[in-house]
């Protein structure tokens, strides 16, 4: 096995992105084109330029990807579908990246677009019985984690809701975002329960979206934008003894794991990259529900297990602190197409390496990190460097 | 099983014994692996073990008691139609003392539980269907609330 970090430099070439939010009258299609469409804009590329599309979707059905690229024009070149639960994009832009990288192709697209279908989505995660005895409700998967962690590290329900109020503060000054208002501490604490302790405002809201990247070769590039480098694209799927409520997995309490899923796909990011937590200037770290981010964050290695909710009220991941988290305001802001969600990580830290994020841009950033995980489990790990 | 007529039908077969007589108690039914002494519940279906990768799994009747690893009152109801049992319920996870955590619902006093607390399996009702018969499910309870 060759090391990436050896083969050919790949180069972010052009992102594009569309409003996330719900269309009620247009189709994964419709948006997901116009992504595409917006990246090779953006790239200063034309049509014929794209020699492969990685297409990421999770609902969208058979040829997902086709039906979006025959909104623009079919070229003869191969398209294929990444189906990766929450990592599908993550997973489409490595796919992406390691063709650019093996020198197989110069120039590749990767799309991640869906939309969500609406009203209850009922998980394939789990078993017949297990759905009888109601086990699937994400909140209350997530709820299971959360107790532990707070049990282990002291951390307390108003740590969870604040980091929903630091995303949403953040995600006012997105305007791709789905939801543009701040709220307040106290409206997170007394938005409806969902599951003990776990509230409405700590879940992430459903949104449809697209986002688009073209990735090629030095050679290749046109635009005249900062030029960002993948430095690292790793994806890991799933590890022995580790516990993953929301993907049906229970720890296994004689072979417990030496490290979890995201650690592992962390340290192999680091490890390609050539850098470790303390080099990163931006994270998008993954919250699709407010507790996660605060383990994201430790299991990522830029603070130690415990410390996460007391940095967070040191403002330490704030825009202005000196490890901005979620500086688009997150999933919790964005809201969650799934098959786009990483997408949108990706997209806010090109900007914010680019010197392109307006408002919420954080000075001086030139390397960036995106982490996504996933039922599946999927847990995918992005660095970009300028 | 009847009562007046009407069936007292397991949620899921297969997943704890049937007791045959009022001085046996139920028992959840995993399986353990005789390589590497992995154990999982419910039981497999397959020999193969999942850990080791070997044929050698063998059905096993696990422990009664246990301890809370973690619990949530879930007050959404579950998405997809499958679950028919009352809302708000509690949710979680107990620890057997032979090394496998078990995925359950708790009954008896919510307010009650704790992470670390003892509890002891019960078979009860999930909820009845229209002709009154009885849907019953594996759950675990407070030792402490036992009568
Ligand atoms: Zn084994």
């Amino acid at each position: 096995m060759r090391p990436l970090n050896e083969m050919r430099e790949v180069v972010i070439g052009g992102v594009g992105i569309t409003k996330w939010g719900f269309y009620e009258n247009a189709e994964w299609y419709d948006f997901g084109s116009e992504a595409i469409l917006a990246a090779l804009k953006n790239a200063e590329m034309e049509w014929k330029d794209i020699q492969a599309a990685f297409c990421g979707s999770v609902y969208q059905g058979t040829g997902s990807g086709h039906q979006a690229i025959k909104e623009i024009g079919l070229t003869g070149i191969p398209i294929v579908n990444v189906e990766n639960a929450c990592s599908s994009c993550a997973s489409a832009f490595r796919l992406a990246y390691q063709m650019v990288a093996a020198e197989i192709y110069d120039i590749v697209l990767a799309v991640g677009m869906e939309k969500m279908p609406r009203g209850p989505i009922p998980s394939t995660a789990f078993r017949p019985w297990e759905l009888k005895l109601g086990f699937n409700v994400q909140p209350a998967n997530y709820a299971n984690i959360a107790v532990q962690y707070m049990k282990k590290t002291g951390a307390t329900i108003e740590d969870f809701s604040m980091v929903t109020v630091k995303n949403r503060r953040h995600g006012a000054l997105n305007p791709n975002a789905r939801f543009q208002k701040p709220v307040t501490l106290e409206e997170v604490m007394n938005s409806r329960l969902v599951a003990t302790p776990l509230r409405l405002l700590h879940c992430c809201p459903l949104a449809d979206g697209a986002a688009a990247f073209i990735l090629c070769s030095k050679n290749k590039l046109k635009s005249k934008y900062k030029v960002i480098t993948v430095a690292a694209s790793t994806l890991t799927s799933g590890i022995y003894g580790e516990g993953y409520p929301p993907a049906d997995l229970i720890p296994s309490l004689k072979y417990p794991p030496a490290m979890s899923l995201t650690e592992l796909s962390a340290k192999q990011a680091y490890e390609v990259a050539g850098c470790g937590p303390a080099d990163i200037n931006v994270v998008q770290a993954y919250d699709t529900m407010a507790p996660a981010e605060l383990w994201d964050l430790e299991e990522l290695g830029f603070c130690k297990p415990g410390e996460a909710p007391h940095l967070l009220r040191e403002g330490v991941f704030d825009l202005n602190g000196k490890i901005p988290v979620n500086t688009d305001g997150g999933l919790m802001s964005r809201g969650h197409p799934l098959g786009a969600t990483a997408g949108g990580q990706i997209y806010e830290i090109v900007l914010q390496l680019r010197g392109q994020a307006g408002p919420r841009q954080v000075k001086d950033a030139k390397v960036g990190l995106a982490h996504a995980m996933g039922a599946g489990p999927n847990s995918a790990v992005t660095i970009l460097k300028c | 099983m009847t009562k007046e007529g009407k069936m007292i039908i397991p949620l899921t077969e297969g997943l704890y014994t049937l007791p045959s007589s009022p001085y046996e108690k139920p028992q959840l039914i995993g399986s353990k692996c005789i390589n590497c002494e992995e154990l999982f519940f419910p039981k497999k279906e397959k020999r193969l073990c999942i850990h080791c990768q070997q044929m050698t799994l063998e059905e096993v009747k696990l422990s009664r008691q246990g301890k809370i690893a973690s619990f949530t009152i879930v007050l959404q109801p579950p998405a997809g139609g499958f679950y028919h049992g009352p809302v708000p319920y509690a949710y979680g996870y107990v620890d057997l003392p032979e090394g496998v955590r078990v995925e359950t619902q708790f009954t008896g006093d919510f307010n009650a539980l704790e992470i670390g607390g003892d509890v002891e399996l019960v078979i009860e009702k999930l909820y009845e269907d229209a002709e009154g018969n009885e849907f019953v499910t594996y759950k675990f309870k407070l030792l402490k609330e036992q009568e």
